[in-house]
């Protein structure tokens, strides 16, 4: 086992128990996924104020909601096409409202620079995920790249936790820059060689 | 191994690694991971210009006690 497989195994013992709660207690995943989106807005609002290490631990609350939701979903029957679609558009204001966050917090400091990465950081995060829904779209699975969502989160984490964010955020950004051009040129040869068999 | 094969393992790792399409759970994903972790936590924030990072970063303290 790789140790990446193992740190998710090891997570996934706690997590099963939530789970079980969750299903037990009849909660909608719905509801799941939109309390973890208001505790992702308290995340960045401390991210706003400095608070690198409470930030990192209401993330941590956050997302063990939108890691469940899914996982509740299947297990209640209650799974459905618009738990998917009300998941990503949630998703999507769980990460805008991080780095809205950080970027407050570097326009208090004066620090343009870091307004600046944090905010093309947030631009190809949002198009990593645009890229794949728009190709799949299109194709049958566009999932190539390496930075996706959960490896965002769990940067931005290790960011908060170990105060090192400056580098997270040049790290996401090189990463999504990488994805989101991994993405169009798969999408491109998908869709060529699909005509070219067509003629 | 021909010398060709010296010349193209280094560009196809870079390749791989640029246009990713290794799933979790891998030693490729692993080996990324490690990567990007000692970015992260051994790059001096001052080579970054950080602005709310504290302290020297490992490569920092190494290059402190060998000045």
């Amino acid at each position: 086992m790789t140790f990446t497989g193992a740190i998710g195994t090891a997570c996934m013992f706690p997590l099963r128990a939530i789970i079980r709660a969750c299903v037990t207690l009849r909660i909608h995943p719905n509801i799941l996924t939109l309390v973890g989106v208001v505790i992702n807005f308290l995340a960045a609002w401390q991210f706003a104020q400095g608070r690198f290490i409470p930030a990192g631990f209401i993330m941590l609350v956050a997302n063990i909601f939108d890691f469940i939701d899914g996982k509740v979903a299947e297990e209640t029957n209650l799974a459905s096409r618009f738990g998917g679609f009300w998941d990503s558009v949630m998703d999507r204001f769980s990460d805008l409202s991080l780095f809205i966050g950080v970027m407050y917090l570097y326009s208090q400091l004066g620090r343009t620079d870091y307004v600046m990465i944090a905010a093309f950081a947030m631009m190809f995060s949002v198009m990593t995920s645009y890229t794949r829904a728009r190709a799949e779209s299109m194709i049958d699975k566009c999932k190539v790249g390496f930075m996706e969502r959960p490896e965002r989160i769990v940067l931005v984490m290790i960011g908060a936790f170990t105060n090192r964010m400056g580098a997270v955020l040049w790290v996401i950004l090189i990463l999504s820059v990488v994805t989101v051009l991994d993405r169009i040129y798969f999408t491109w040869q998908v869709l060529n060689s699909q005509e070219t068999n067509k003629r | 191994m021909i010398l060709k094969d010296f010349v193209s393992l280094p560009t196809r790792g870079i390749w791989h690694a640029l246009f990713w399409t290794f799933d979790r759970g891998t030693w490729q994903y692993d080996l990324m991971v490690i990567a990007i972790l000692a970015f992260v936590w051994l790059t001096p924030p001052q080579w970054l210009n950080d602005p709310t990072a504290s302290g020297p970063g490992l490569i920092g303290i190494l290059l402190e006690s060998l000045r």
